[in-house]
Order: C-alpha cells, then sequence, then structure tokens
C-alpha cells in the first residue's frame, strides 16, 4: 500500500527524537495545534489562533510581515558582507571594491542588501500610513504603536550607520552633514556631534563606531523590539481588522471614548 | 471579450488559489535567483580568457602559451602594499608578459613593450592610470561614478615616469622637454610648484628688470613688445596679455616714469663715425661667437643661433645706440647677474658691433606707434595695470613688490578632483584635456582671466601637459626610498680674484664646474688634471679648434696676460681629479719603442684615426677633438686614466671604453706626447 506524504510525516512525529524536541505531541486536535505554537520558544510571541479575516490581504497588505521579511534578507546578506568588510580606513573603500570585481556574487549580495535597506525604510513608512489610516493605533494598541515608532527610528539609524560604511564620498559627506546636524541641537549638541564620530571629523574613529551600531547594537535592539511588538500583537487581540473587534475590546474602547 | 477572458484565465490558472500563487511566486524568485551565479559565471573577464584560449590554441607554441596561462587562470592581481595599489589588469591583459606573441595586435592580448621594469613590481596602474581593482572594462577604464581617473592616454605616459624620477631620463624627452618649459617659459614665476623634496621648481629664463629700462629702450617699443612680443621676436617666451590699446599705453608710460638712470650704463657715441663696415660688423659679430647664444632670423624666417640671450633680429628697433655701446663694454653695469660675458672690446670694436646690432631693424614694427606724453592720470592707471597683471612676478619693477603665489599652485594638479574644474561646453571631462586646453588658450576659460596667452607649439604644450601631470597626489606621496631623486642644484661659486673673474666671464653659461653650469662646453670639474699650464694660458688668450665637427667654439674675450695668468693658475691649482697625480707621468722623454709600439695601437688596434687626427694628411676622423698638439695640451697622466676609463674621467663622453691593459695604455700615452704640434716644433728649431 503506498505511503503518501502525509503518512511519513505521521511516522517522523512519532520518533522519540522528533518528541524530544517538539512537547506538543501528535495529533491535529485543537490543542495538538494550539499547543504546538505555545510551546515553541520562535512561534509563542503569535496567537495561537487567527481568523481567517486577518489573513487576507486586504487587512494588513502584509506590510508589517513583508518588512520583517526584509529584515531578514538584510540579517542574512549582512553577515556573509561582514566576511569580506575591514572597517578601517585604507581597508573599506578596497573592500567594497573588492565586493564588486572579485567575490563570488559579492556584487549580488551588496545589491540585495542596499536594495532591501531601501525596501525595509519604503515598508516600515508605509506600515506606519496604514496602521495610522486604519486607526489600528488606538486603545487597547496604543503601547504597540509607540514600539512600532521605535523600531522606525532604529530602521533610520540603521539605514544611517550602514550609509558611511562602503567609505566613498556620497558616504563621507552624508555622514559629515548628517553628523553636523545633530551638532545643531540646542546644549548638547557638540556633545552629541562628538560622541557620534568618535572626534570632530568623520575619521577612523566614526568608521568603526558606525560599524559596531550597524552590525551589533543597532540590530540586537530592533530583535528585541521586533519581539516585544510580535508578542503586543498577541496580547492587544491579534491583527487589527475593521469592525472585527471582538465585543468586550470594542465595549472597553467605547467606555474609554465616553470617559473623556 | 474573448481575450480578456483568455488572459483571465491564464491568471486564474497561475494565482487563482493561494497554494499556487505560492508556487509560482517561489518559482519567479528562484529564476531571478539564478541570474546572480549566471552572471558571476558568464563575467567579461571570463569572456576574455576563453578569447585568449582559443587565440593561442592555434599557435605553434600553444602548449608554453597554455601552460603559463595555467599557471595563472582566474583572477589575476598585483598588489604593491607600500603604494597601496591593487592591479587586476592582468586578468583580462593575459599576454603582456609573452614575448612570442610580439606579432598579436589585437587588445586585451598584446604583448607589453620593452620597459625597463618589471610589471610585477610596478603594476599597471602606476604608469597608465585608471582603476587597478576592476575586472570590467567599462569600469576600469572609464571615468565612472565611482572613480575619477579613466586610463591615461597613451601620448601623456611618459608623466607618469615623472612621478618617482625627478632627474631627466632618456627614454622620457617629452616630460623632460616639459619640465624644461615649465623652468624655462617662467610658468613658476607664478604658479608654485612644490618638488616632493620640499624645496619648489625654480624658473630658469631670466627676465631683465625694469628698474631702469628708459635707459635701454623707448616708451614706443615697450608699447609695442606688450602689444605683441612675438612680432618683435618670434622665440620671444615673454606672453601676450592681449592688452587694449590704451593698456599697453599706460603700461608703458608708468614704466617709462618709474625707471631710474644708472651711472655708466649708457655711453657717449663716438662723433668721427665713418659710415660702418657692415662686413666688419658682421665678421666681428662672427668671430666674437654672438651666434652661439643670440638667434638671428634670417630671409628665409628661420632662426638661426642659441637660444641662452635674446634673439637679435630687430634689436636695432629695440636698445638705444648708447646705451648698446654701454653694454657691450660692459654688460654687469646694467645688470650684474646677465648671462653674458664681458667682453673687452677695444674702442673702435664696440662702435664697429654697436653700429651692427643698430642696422638690425624692421621698419614696420614701430612705424604705427605714436604716443602723446604721458598724464599722471595714465602712469597711475599704468600702476594699477602692472599690479593687477602681476607683472612684478617675473620682472623686477621699482616700487612693486613680488606678489607670492600670485597664480593657482599646481603642486598636485595632476590629481586635481573632476568636481573641482569647470569644463568648457563640448570638451572631454579629463585632466589631460582640461591642462592642454588651458596653456592653449587659458583665456577661452574666462574673458577676465589674467593668464596670458603663450606662443606654444603643439610639442610644447603636450610636453607641458605631461609636466604638469605628473604633479599628482601619488608623486607627493610617494615613500621617498621609491624615488629617484634628483642631483641638488650646485650653488658653486668659486672663490678669490679667479671667482670674480669667472663671473664677469660668465664662464657658467656654457661650462659647468662642480654641478653648476651650462652643457654648451666641456665641465672644467678636473680641468686642471687635464691640460698643461702654458698650453691653458695660451688658449685663454686666443682660444683656438679643438673639435673641427663643431661650428660653435669659445669666444676670444681679450683677456690681458694677467687676467688670463691669474685663470690659469686657479684652474691649474683647484680643478684636479682626486683620483691620481697629474705630475705621476712625464710628459716628454718616452723610449722610441714604446712610442712605436703605441703608433702601432694607434692605427691597427684600436684604430683611433677613425674618430681623431694626428697626422693630418692621412688621418680623416673629426668626431673627437684634433690630436696634433695634444702633447702639449693634455697631461701624460690624465691621458693614461682617460684611456683606462674616459667615463670616470668625464661622464657621459662619448669616447669608448676599450678596457685597454695598462701595457698599451702607456705606449699610446707615450705616442700621443710626442704629438707636441708642428707650430711648436718648428719654434723650437
Amino acid at each position: 500500500m503506498a505511503k503518501t506524504i502525509a503518512n511519513y510525516f505521521e511516522e517522523l512525529r512519532g520518533t522519540r527524537v522528533w518528541r524530544s524536541v517538539f512537547r506538543s505531541g501528535t495529533g491535529s486536535s485543537t490543542l495538538h495545534r494550539s499547543l504546538a505554537i505555545q510551546q515553541n520558544v520562535f512561534l509563542h510571541l503569535f496567537s495561537t489562533k487567527v481568523r481567517t479575516r486577518m489573513l487576507s490581504f486586504s487587512a494588513t497588505w502584509y506590510l508589517g510581515t513583508l518588512t520583517f521579511g526584509t529584515f531578514l534578507i538584510l540579517v542574512a546578506t549582512g553577515i556573509p558582507l561582514m566576511f569580506y568588510y575591514h572597517p578601517s580606513v585604507p581597508q573599506a573603500y578596497a573592500d567594497t571594491k573588492d565586493l564588486q570585481f572579485v567575490v563570488s556574487s559579492g556584487l549580488f549580495l551588496r545589491n540585495l542588501h542596499r536594495w532591501s535597506a531601501h525596501a525595509m525604510v519604503f515598508l516600515v513608512f508605509a506600515h506606519l500610513f496604514k496602521v495610522f489610516y486604519r486607526g489600528a493605533y488606538r486603545p487597547p494598541r496604543e503601547f504597540n504603536w509607540v514600539i512600532g515608532v521605535v523600531l522606525l527610528l532604529i530602521t533610520l539609524f540603521l539605514s544611517y550607520t550602514g550609509y558611511l560604511l562602503p567609505w566613498d564620498q556620497l558616504a563621507f559627506w552624508a555622514i559629515t552633514v548628517g553628523s553636523n546636524i545633530a551638532s545643531a541641537a540646542p546644549v548638547i549638541g557638540n556633545k552629541v556631534h562628538f560622541l557620534m564620530l568618535g572626534g570632530n571629523v568623520v575619521n577612523a574613529n566614526a568608521l568603526l563606531r558606525f560599524y559596531v551600531l550597524h552590525c551589533m547594537i543597532l540590530p540586537l535592539i530592533a530583535i528585541l523590539f521586533i519581539a516585544v511588538h510580535f508578542w503586543r500583537i498577541r496580547k492587544d487581540g491579534g491583527l487589527y481588522v475593521h469592525q472585527s473587534e471582538p465585543k468586550t475590546v470594542a465595549a472597553s474602547a467605547a467606555a474609554a471614548k465616553g470617559a473623556q | 471579450m474573448q481575450s480578456s477572458k483568455n488572459s483571465s484565465s491564464l491568471w486564474q490558472t497561475l494565482f487563482g488559489h493561494p497554494i499556487r500563487a505560492f508556487g509560482v511566486v517561489s518559482l519567479l524568485l528562484l529564476i531571478l535567483l539564478a541570474v546572480a551565479p549566471a552572471k558571476n559565471h558568464f563575467s567579461e573577464w571570463r569572456h576574455y580568457q576563453n578569447k585568449y584560449l582559443s587565440l593561442i590554441g592555434n599557435r605553434s607554441d600553444a602548449v608554453t602559451l597554455q601552460r603559463h596561462f595555467h599557471d595563472h587562470d582566474g583572477i589575476q592581481q598585483i598588489w604593491l602594499p607600500q603604494l597601496g595599489v591593487v592591479d587586476r589588469c592582468t586578468t583580462c591583459h593575459t599576454g603582456l608578459k609573452e614575448a612570442t606573441l610580439a606579432d598579436v595586435s589585437a587588445q586585451p592580448f598584446r604583448k607589453h613593450p620593452a620597459i625597463p621594469h618589471t610589471l610585477d613590481q610596478f603594476g599597471c596602474v602606476m604608469c597608465h592610470r585608471g582603476q587597478g581593482p576592476a575586472t570590467t572594462v567599462e569600469e576600469a577604464h572609464s571615468s565612472t561614478l565611482a572613480w575619477e581617473q579613466p586610463i591615461l592616454p597613451a601620448r601623456y605616459v611618459q608623466s607618469s615616469c615623472g612621478q618617482c624620477h625627478r632627474a631627466p631620463l632618456t627614454g622620457t624627452p617629452q616630460l623632460n622637454l616639459g619640465r624644461n618649459l615649465l623652468s624655462r617659459y617662467g610658468c613658476v614665476h607664478c604658479h608654485t610648484i612644490k618638488l616632493p623634496d620640499g624645496t619648489a621648481m625654480k624658473p630658469t629664463d631670466d627676465p631683465p628688470s625694469l628698474e631702469h629700462v628708459a635707459d635701454k629702450t623707448t616708451r614706443e617699443w615697450i608699447y609695442a613688445w606688450l602689444k605683441d612680443p612675438q612680432a618683435y621676436a618670434v622665440t620671444a617666451t615673454m606672453p601676450n596679455f592681449k592688452l587694449s590699446d590704451p593698456d599697453a599705453r599706460d603700461i608703458s608710460a608708468f614704466l617709462i616714469a618709474n625707471s631710474t638712470p644708472i651711472a655708466g650704463d649708457t655711453a657717449p657715441l663716438s662723433k668721427n663715425e665713418k659710415a660702418p663696415d657692415p662686413t666688419a660688423g658682421a665678421s666681428l659679430y662672427g668671430e666674437s661667437f654672438c651666434a652661439s647664444c643670440h638667434a638671428v632670423q634670417n630671409a628665409a624666417g628661420n632662426v638661426v643661433g642659441g637660444d641662452v640671450g635674446p634673439e637679435l633680429t630687430r634689436v636695432g628697433n629695440k636698445v638705444k645706440p648708447e646705451w648698446l655701446q654701454a653694454w657691450l663694454h660692459n654688460p654687469r653695469i646694467y645688470d650684474p647677474g646677465t648671462a653674458m660675458p664681458h667682453y673687452r672690446f677695444t674702442d673702435p670694436q664696440l662702435s664697429l658691433l654697436t653700429a651692427f646690432l643698430g642696422n638690425k631693424t624692421d621698419s614696420d614694427l614701430l612705424a604705427n606707434v605714436h604716443l602723446d606724453a604721458a598724464t599722471p592720470e595714465q602712469i597711475a592707471h599704468g600702476k594699477l595695470l602692472v599690479t593687477d597683471y602681476g607683472c612684478a612676478s617675473c620682472h623686477e619693477i621699482g616700487g612693486i613688490k613680488k606678489p607670492d603665489n600670485f597664480a593657482p599652485e599646481l603642486t598636485r594638479i595632476g590629481s586635481k578632483p573632476l568636481t573641482q574644474i569647470l569644463f568648457l561646453p563640448g570638451m572631454t571631462h579629463a585632466i589631460p584635456d582640461y591642462i592642454a586646453a588651458k596653456i592653449r588658450q587659458p583665456r577661452s576659460f574666462g574673458a577676465a582671466l589674467k593668464m596670458p596667452q603663450f606662443t606654444l607649439a603643439p610639442a610644447q604644450i603636450d610636453a607641458l601637459t605631461t609636466a604638469l601631470l605628473a604633479l599628482t597626489d601619488r608623486a607627493q606621496d610617494m615613500p621617498r626610498a621609491l624615488t629617484v631623486p634628483a642631483k641638488p642644484p650646485s650653488n658653486y661659486q668659486p672663490a678669490g680674484r679667479a671667482g670674480q673673474l669667472m663671473s664677469d666671464l660668465a664662464c657658467f653659461s656654457c661650462h659647468a664646474i662642480n654641478g653648476r653650469g651650462g652643457d654648451m662646453a666641456p665641465d672644467l670639474t678636473w680641468e686642471g688634471s687635464s691640460v698643461q699650464r702654458p698650453w691653458l694660458q695660451a688658449f685663454l688668450k686666443n682660444p683656438g679648434t679643438l673639435r673641427p665637427a663643431l661650428i660653435r667654439r669659445m669666444p676670444r674675450f681679450n683677456l690681458s696676460d694677467g687676467d688670463a695668468a691669474e685663470l690659469a693658475d686657479y684652474i691649474m691649482t683647484v680643478y684636479q681629479n682626486p683620483a691620481f697625480d697629474r705630475d705621476s707621468m712625464p710628459n716628454s722623454g718616452y723610449p722610441p719603442a714604446q712610442v712605436e709600439q703605441g703608433k702601432q695601437l694607434f692605427y691597427s688596434k684600436y684604430a683611433c684615426q677613425g674618430c681623431h687626427i694626428v697626422d693630418t694628411k692621412t688621418d680623416k676622423g673629426y668626431v673627437g677633438p684634433t690630436l696634433t698638439q695634444v702633447g702639449s695640451r693634455l697631461n701624460a697622466a690624465w691621458i693614461y686614466h682617460w684611456l683606462k676609463d674616459p667615463q670616470a674621467m668625464r661622464s657621459g663622453t662619448i669616447e669608448p671604453n676599450r678596457n685597454m691593459n695598462d701595457e698599451d695604455a702607456r705606449a699610446l700615452t707615450a705616442f700621443l706626447m710626442t704629438q707636441k704640434g708642428s707650430g711648436k716644433q718648428e719654434a723650437k728649431k
């Protein structure tokens, strides 16, 4: 009797090794399916139950997911790029040239990173507008909106710090102009400027700082906030779909409005 | 309707169901991703390497060439860590080092012409510029958004030699000429050019001081000269400032008014002149070898003569006769630093030469110049113009300070960023084109620009462009250990009364001593070891011809006995070669057998008569000096050492080193020392 692929999977799920990794056990009951989500460290942030309506394209245009997708691409391409790049003044520009001319598919890697970065900035804004105009920022999601704004800033900082790394004229002057904007801030402006660049002009220290920010600090903060952002979606009652709020949520929102 | 239904059904087939849509989109993504490795594989450089393989496949030496190639497969690079240079040119230019590919003319496979450097040590972009790390033709050769320096056109490639080599090279005539012109045309009077060793390039022209110009010439001539210097003398290096008539009028007015007289720089002409004898004047001009330094344009329009002093074709239009006579009497009164020697002309010679030169006129030159008396306003305006045009950068002008950095510094002009350059419409956006256009027609970049119009031949413009292109960031920042510096200029000045005499006679205008001086006449650094004193003193009194092939020779200065003795003493005492003792060999008394052996060697083994003359009846050599009197001219020790190693005695001499053994050299010396000159032998009898 021919086994279907589904049969093989079923068998696999019954093995001891599988059971030691995934504790939710076999079966397709509602309990099992919700356990599969809850007991997985990566998936537990998400709601165990999602309405089909929420997954329709028109509900969100998938903007948040697409943004996260570009972020994953950026991480995936950024790590191999780090193999070829030295954040030092004599080497940085030569390394970007090597990526272009010598490294196998290096140009593809670099361009993918660059275009994904542009796409991410665009998608983050699009996501923000979509959320704003659909009113999805309203209670009980106001805190997640704040986290979203923080993520917007992190995205912009990632974009800005990455801009310096090719160490060409465009990068140099863009960062010079950008850091001078920071120094225009009252009272602390010059201190911030100095702190950013590790000096008074864009030079080796600035390159190193921007590199560490771009590859270490900002991505870690971004991952942290993305996790909270996703988790809050579950806690705030799932994805917002127009006129699909559970009655209790709608009632509390109305009460809050009435109280004003 | 039908078609829309069809297309909608296709859409339905592909994206109608979420699972199918996911599959289709994934497939599309996979295809797109496959583009990356495909582009990687079908790269330009691989295409050229394959072409190279098919090119060498049909050749008789295919096996060797293929082995060479397969030792160096894939992307190639030359890395010069000290200079931060990475060159990948050899990835496509595969045959550069293959001597057997001399017949291949197709690029990029052509063999590199023979050069004194190895490609692996010097790379490609050091000389050719372009983007070394690039592996595509467009990026490597052209000026792109990410790289400003395209390949240097081949006609300027000598400039790259100049980045390391500061001294003239035999292989770079264009660069040498360009550097020479930068100094000679006085470019560096206005433009500072700092050299990597910290010094600045110095001008070698000698623009006359204008502090006493009214003694020398007239306001009309100055006006005509300012309007068009080349109308007066085609070889004039003074550029044309394209002055308007009133501006030229006012500048001439200021220069005349500003001039102060010097006592003794004009001499009253003797009144009892008969009509001057033009033949006698011409022959005095010839005998004094004025033409060694001064040129004259002949009827055919050719400029004949040397270029040390100014051209004299129309000198009669320029100078006042009273001044000319005083100048010929002693040029150092008017200009203490002039390259002109102080001839000791007699009074009749002075008036003869003054009249001869005064007749060198062109009636058209000043025919249309009519200037009214200058007004104070004109003089004041003239002073303003003189300051404005930076005349004092070159000329000394009383009351006007030499301006510092009058024109932009050119120390790094060869690496000037293109973004800082305003190009003319239709011009190639490249540094060489910009520099050449600036030299060719400076004012085409703006009528208000001050840089004047120079009269330069196309070859000179190319040479100047080449010399300027050598002034790059790389040349400035090159590690000192990798450069070949020029010899520092010598400021040698002989001491005492002899030193004064040598300055007065301007010996250094033609002769070099201890690294200072001209190259028209022999280097005298070791003259004291070379010659015998009686000959030297007689020669100074009345120089004769040593080399029959040369038109130029030392002029006669009419030295007094005292002066000639003073000079001869000084030369004999000071200018000795420390390598040997002048008196270590006797100047006469060699055994006849040795003399005879020397004669045999002279005529048979070494065939010296090919270039030298000992017997005026039989010998035909005229390349080297005549040796009929060499026994009374040179010292035996000098001849001996000269024969052993001529280049050690005088570097650059064309006398070949014959690797003579001691015996041959001694015998030849003995033979040559018997050549005392017929005149002297007769006198002895």
